[in-house]
This record gives structure tokens, C-alpha cells and sequence, in this order.
């Protein structure tokens, strides 16, 4: 069966499952949003990088602390990296898009790749030297989902000895468009970053369409708030916290649900 | 091979639209016949621009099933399916249905119109998995929907992805492809970054400068070997994927990347370097893609690579994104059916760093198993073996 070897955790409330509220709705007050710090992360490399790539980053850099793996276990081409994000290159995209009629001087440096989805794990399988198995999904919970099932196909199939699920949302710089958008909940949409390190021979997922929300859904939404793709991570990493073995995660977006069973 | 192959499944049938053709016949023959589908740009500003040419569908025609959606990624995924359904029909539970679409651009040119403030629609069709949601509503698909987006990748993962569904038994039928439009936002993108040519596109060719861009939708339908109908285009046999690694936008500069994916498609198709007929090569046409491609080839299939026959597709039509890999792969297909391997349109002078069998014109040749290469931007890299039914 899959394991879940550790879960890093940075969200608007800030890292692990210790920052998260009891009731996000309360916790969010008025805002719609709420805004995760940004990385603090050095070097030239990451001159160009933006805030969801940085996000990335450090949310891989904590689920290898959760996880207690040095980062050259996870370089080369055994390690499968597996994204999921349904709103985190709207940022980019509007900063394109906005740059047209920006005057040169407030034009900026946005280089064009970074436009792209696969930018942010491409941060990530750089800064952590990662070769193998590459999927990028589009979508919200239900990405989520997909993405831990792809990491345990991978892990099934014999192609990757460990794989990366990440999932990173913002909305900050779009937060005009999603309050135009109607599947926007009265819950705070909740910046985050969140990384699972997947292993084990990927079989019994219990992967297929979910009867309902699990516990563990109803409870991420509930302390976390509304963080799309991130959610069905956000869930395990509370069931970790919580020390419950076995964790069925599922998510709805758009009108279909989605559902997997790890070892956690 | 074995039919007990891991993994694979049988492709039964495609669809396409393309600048080539609204259709999978007017695509292929024009593909064979050299047509050009490169034209000047006229549905959007572009005077602007360094380079004003590319792949542009023209004309839109009427769906014989439903309407045409407002947004145009959505509009030529519902031409292409509506291409799809006119030779094939999905006969299964609608429950049991997939779609799997990649996408390097989702519904971008709607977020452009979102965020001139364009109402509440235009911003969720904003989101890169909204045309996959519209696909599968005209389709009536009510399975699994998942958008790929591994840049110019993402045809070929989705088209993994779907077997994946298909062997984990999450579907029974699975529409997948890969799409995406021509747009303001991707010409001004490309044309920063220097990659568009004003000559001519020349894929593996000396005088190469450059690629251009172009615009497509293109899906397959896939079902288990067991459940397949007797007609049928071919199989899927392996595929894999890889990440460099190395840099967001330009290509490992040796390549390893893209061998990693090759080297794992064929253990997953169970066949060596050996069983290669043909190579449908990403073959953008800009000097160091083509460069390292036929690096990798030459290492993957060794002392054959110069005598297996390689084309790209991508001088005819432009670099079509997300629905590049999936047009190739429908086109190994195509050949394998009809024993013809479509020329490189451009391709004149042979270059000694792509010492590779190219052809600018059409030739005979009969392949069974083929081989299809795919990078993107993110270090993304993709590659699937399929075989023909011929």
C-alpha cells in the first residue's frame, strides 16, 4: 500500500498543522483571502522565481523534515514529482497580461516560463535535483486526489522508489477575479503550499469516486478553509497529527468527487 | 510483443481540428500532400510583434453534435470530438467515461478577457481544467476529468494519464488529448523570448532559426485491449515521463531528461530500441531542441538511429502546444495504417548535428511500432510508443 512518509505544511496561517485554526471561517473575519507569507529563500538562482514557486519550494523543504529525509534521498531519477494546483499561475498569467499596458518603467521582469504551471515544480525538481516521473494536474480537491493516485501509479509501476505530491494555491493577486467567480464559498480561500512524500508498492488505493466528503474533508475545510488542490494534503497531514493509519481523503470540484486510501 | 504488455491499451479511434483540417481525413492527406498550414495572423493584434505568422485555424465550422462554445480552446476540443464521435461512438456508462486533456495555455485568452472585466464567466473559464469540464458535459462523460499541463508535453502525458485510468480500472472509455489556441498572450510570450523564426520552419534541417507557433485540438478514444471494438487505430504500448531538472524554460543540454522517458516508455511497451520503426520527434525546429533530440535518438537506439526514418510535424502546422503530441501520435498511427511516413515540411539541407534519417517528403514505409518524443517548458519531458494495427 502507499505510505505517507511525512507532510509539509505552509498555509495563510502558517506552517503545520499546529498554525491552522479551529474554525477558519471565524479565524478569516471579513477577508476572502488569506495570504501566505512569502519564503524567505536566498541565492541567485531564484532571482526570477515567483512567490508560488518559492511557496513550492519550501513546502518540499518541510515535508523532508517531516518525512526525516535528507534531500539526496530524493535527487535523481527515482523520485516521481507529481503537482496539482488550480489557481496558482493566475498570478503570473495576470502579471503578463497586465505588463502589455504597463508603462516600461512598471513593466517588470516577469520572464515568460513563469507563466507556465510547470514552473513551480520545475523550481522544485531543480532545487531538489528531481528526474523521474513528472505529472502536472489542473484542478482543485479533485486534482489533489488524482495527483496522490498518479504518485502511487508511478510507485505501483515501478518507475519511482518515492514520489513528491505538491500542491500549492494563491489568490491573492486575483482575488478581484475570484470574487467574480460563483464557486467562490463563503469559506476563506487559504493560501497554501503542501507537499506529501509518498512510498510503498502504490497498491489498495481505494481510488474511484467518493460517496460523500470523508471526515478528513470535512475537517480540512473546517480548519484550513477553502485551499482547492492543497486540501486533500492539507487532510492527511492532519491525519498524521492525529495518528490515524489509515486515511481515505476525497475532494468535489465542479461537480465530481474523488476519493484514495493511504497509509499514513 | 506480448498483448499481455503492461500497460497498454488500444487506441479505437481519433479526432482532430487542426490548421491543417477540421477533420482526421483533410488533416492526414493534407499532411502527406505538403500543404502549409502557416499563414499571417489575422484574429488578434500582432503588428506588434517581431513575428506575425503561425499555424491559425481560420474558419470554425458548425459541430454536427451540440453547438460551439463560446471560448475557442473549447470550441476546437468540441470540433475534434465532434470529429472523434463521427467514426467512433462512445458506448459505455456515461459513469465509466473519462476525459483526460492536456493543455500547455488552458482557457488563457478568457482570462485576458477577465481581466478587461469581462464578467463572472469569463473568469472560470479562466481556469486551465475549464475546457476539459465543458468536453466532458457535451460529451456527456461523467467519469474522472483531469487537465494535464506539462506545457508542450501535456498531449502525451494525457494520453498516459488516460491509460493509466484504464488500467487502474477507473474507466472503461477514455476520451484524451491535448489542445490549446493561438492567442495574444502565447505570440507576445515566444516573441520575448526570441524562439519564433521569420524564415521558414526547418526541423532538423541546417538553416533551421526558430519555431512557430500553432493552434489544435486533438483527441484520441482509448479502451482496454479486451473491451475494444475489432476496428480500431492501434495501441498505446508504453509511456513515461521525466522531469530535467535543469532549467524552467530551455532543455537539458544533454538530453538526459528526455532519454530517462524514452528508456522508461519502451520497458513499459516491453520492446527494445530495437522494435523502433519510425520516430515522430518533437522537432520544433529552434537549433538546440533538434540538436539534442538526435542525441538522445542516436543513444537510445544506437547504431539504427541514423536508418530509422524520423519526421516532425511542425513545419506544416506550426508547434500546436498541448495538442502537438497527440496529432503525433495519431499521426504514427495514420501511417502505420496507410504505409506512407508524412515529410518534414522545410527539411532541405541535412545538418551533421541532426545526422538523423529526415525526409522533407512524403515516403513509404509501413511502421508497427513507433516512438514519439515531447518537451515543454518546467523541464517537462514525455514519450510514448504506440503501435499500428496495420
Amino acid at each position: 500500500m502507499t505510505r505517507v512518509l511525512g507532510v509539509g505544511l505552509l498555509s495563510g496561517w502558517g506552517e503545520g498543522v499546529a498554525a491552522l485554526p479551529a474554525d477558519a471561517r471565524g479565524a478569516a473575519g471579513a477577508r476572502r483571502v488569506v495570504p501566505a507569507a512569502t519564503p524567505a529563500l536566498s541565492g541567485e538562482r531564484f532571482r526570477r522565481a515567483t512567490r508560488e514557486c518559492l511557496l513550492g519550494v519550501a513546502a518540499v523543504d518541510a515535508a523532508l523534515r517531516d518525512s526525516g529525509l535528507e534531500r539526496a534521498a530524493v535527487a535523481g531519477p527515482r523520485t516521481a514529482l507529481v503537482y496539482a494546483t488550480a489557481a496558482a499561475y493566475g498570478a503570473s498569467n495576470r502579471a503578463f497580461v497586465v505588463s502589455e499596458s504597463a508603462s516600461a518603467e512598471q513593466r517588470g521582469g516577469l520572464y515568460f516560463p513563469y507563466t507556465a504551471p510547470s514552473s513551480v515544480p520545475a523550481e522544485v525538481a531543480i532545487e531538489y535535483g528531481l528526474t523521474g516521473g513528472y505529472v502536472i494536474l489542473v484542478g482543485g480537491p479533485v486534482a489533489g486526489v488524482d495527483a496522490l493516485w498518479q504518485a502511487s501509479t508511478l510507485l505501483a509501476a515501478g518507475r519511482a522508489d518515492l514520489a513528491l505530491v505538491l500542491a500549492v494555491e494563491t489568490f491573492d493577486e486575483c482575488e478581484e477575479l475570484w470574487s467574480r467567480g460563483r464557486w467562490t464559498t463563503p469559506r476563506p480561500l487559504v493560501e497554501t503550499a503542501a507537499c506529501a512524500v509518498l512510498a510503498g508498492d502504490g497498491r489498495e488505493l481505494g481510488y474511484g469516486a467518493a460517496v460523500g466528503a470523508s471526515t478528513l474533508e470535512t475537517l480540512a475545510s473546517r480548519r484550513a478553509g477553502e485551499t482547492l488542490a492543497c486540501a486533500p494534503l492539507v487532510a492527511l497531514a492532519l491525519a498524521r497529527a492525529a495518528g490515524t493509519p489509515r486515511a481515505r481523503v476525497t475532494g468535489t470540484w465542479r461537480g465530481r468527487s474523488a476519493q484514495i486510501a493511504l497509509a499514513t | 510483443m506480448s498483448s499481455r504488455t503492461r500497460g497498454a491499451v488500444t487506441i479505437v479511434g481519433a479526432g482532430v481540428a487542426t490548421p491543417l483540417g477540421l477533420d482526421l481525413d483533410s488533416f492526414w492527406t493534407a499532411l502527406c500532400t505538403g500543404v502549409d498550414g502557416i499563414s499571417g495572423i489575422e484574429r488578434f493584434r500582432v503588428d506588434d510583434l517581431r513575428v506575425g505568422r503561425g499555424g491559425e485555424i481560420k474558419k470554425l465550422r458548425a459541430p454536427r453534435h451540440g453547438r460551439l462554445p463560446r471560448c475557442r480552446a473549447s470550441a476546437l476540443l468540441t470540433l475534434a470530438a465532434d470529429d472523434l464521435r463521427t467514426r467512433t461512438p462512445l458506448t459505455a456508462d456515461p459513469a465509466r467515461v473519462a476525459v483526460v486533456v492536456g493543455t500547455a495555455l488552458g482557457g488563457v485568452e478568457e482570462g485576458e478577457r477577465a481581466l478587461a472585466g469581462r464578467g463572472a464567466r469569463a473568469a472560470a473559464a479562466a481556469l486551465y481544467d475549464s475546457p476539459a469540464h465543458t468536453l466532458a458535459r457535451a460529451l456527456g462523460a461523467r467519469g474522472p476529468v483531469v487537465t494535464v499541463s506539462t506545457a508542450c508535453a501535456s498531449g502525451a502525458t494525457a494520453l498516459g494519464v488516460g491509460a493509466d485510468l484504464l488500467a487502474a480500472d477507473a474507466a472503461d472509455l477514455v476520451v484524451a488529448g491535448g489542445y490549446d489556441v493561438l492567442c495574444r498572450f502565447v505570440m507576445r510570450g515566444f516573441d520575448a523570448l526570441r524562439s519564433l523564426t521569420r524564415e521558414r520552419v526547418r526541423p532538423f534541417d541546417r538553416r533551421r532559426s526558430g519555431l512557430l507557433l500553432g493552434e489544435a485540438a486533438a483527441l484520441v478514444l482509448m479502451a482496454r485491449d479486451a473491451d475494444a471494438p475489432r476496428v480500431r487505430l492501434g495501441r498505446l504500448l508504453g509511456h513515461a515521463s521525466s522531469s530535467d531538472g535543469s532549467h524552467v524554460a530551455a532543455p537539458d543540454p544533454e538530453g538526459r531528461g528526455l532519454a530517462h522517458a524514452v528508456r522508461g516508455a519502451l520497458t513499459a511497451a516491453g520492446v527494445g530500441g530495437d522494435a523502433v520503426d519510425f520516430v515522430s520527434a518533437h522537432g520544433t525546429g529552434t537549433p538546440l531542441n533538434d540538436k539534442i533530440e538526435t542525441a538522445v535518438l542516436r543513444r537510445v537506439l544506437g547504431a539504427r538511429a541514423a536508418a530509422v526514418p524520423v519526421n516532425s510535424i511542425k513545419g506544416a502546422l506550426g508547434h500546436t502546444m498541448g495538442a502537438a503530441a497527440t496529432l503525433e501520435a495519431i499521426m504514427c498511427l495514420l501511417a502505420s495504417r496507410d504505409g506512407v511516413v508524412p515529410g518534414t515540411a522545410g527539411y532541405e539541407e541535412a545538418d551533421p548535428a541532426c545526422d538523423l534519417d529526415v525526409s522533407g517528403a512524403a515516403r513509404a514505409a509501413r511502421p508497427r511500432v513507433s516512438l514519439s518524443t515531447s518537451l515543454g517548458f518546467g523541464g517537462c519531458n514525455a514519450a510514448l510508443v504506440v503501435e499500428g494495427s496495420a
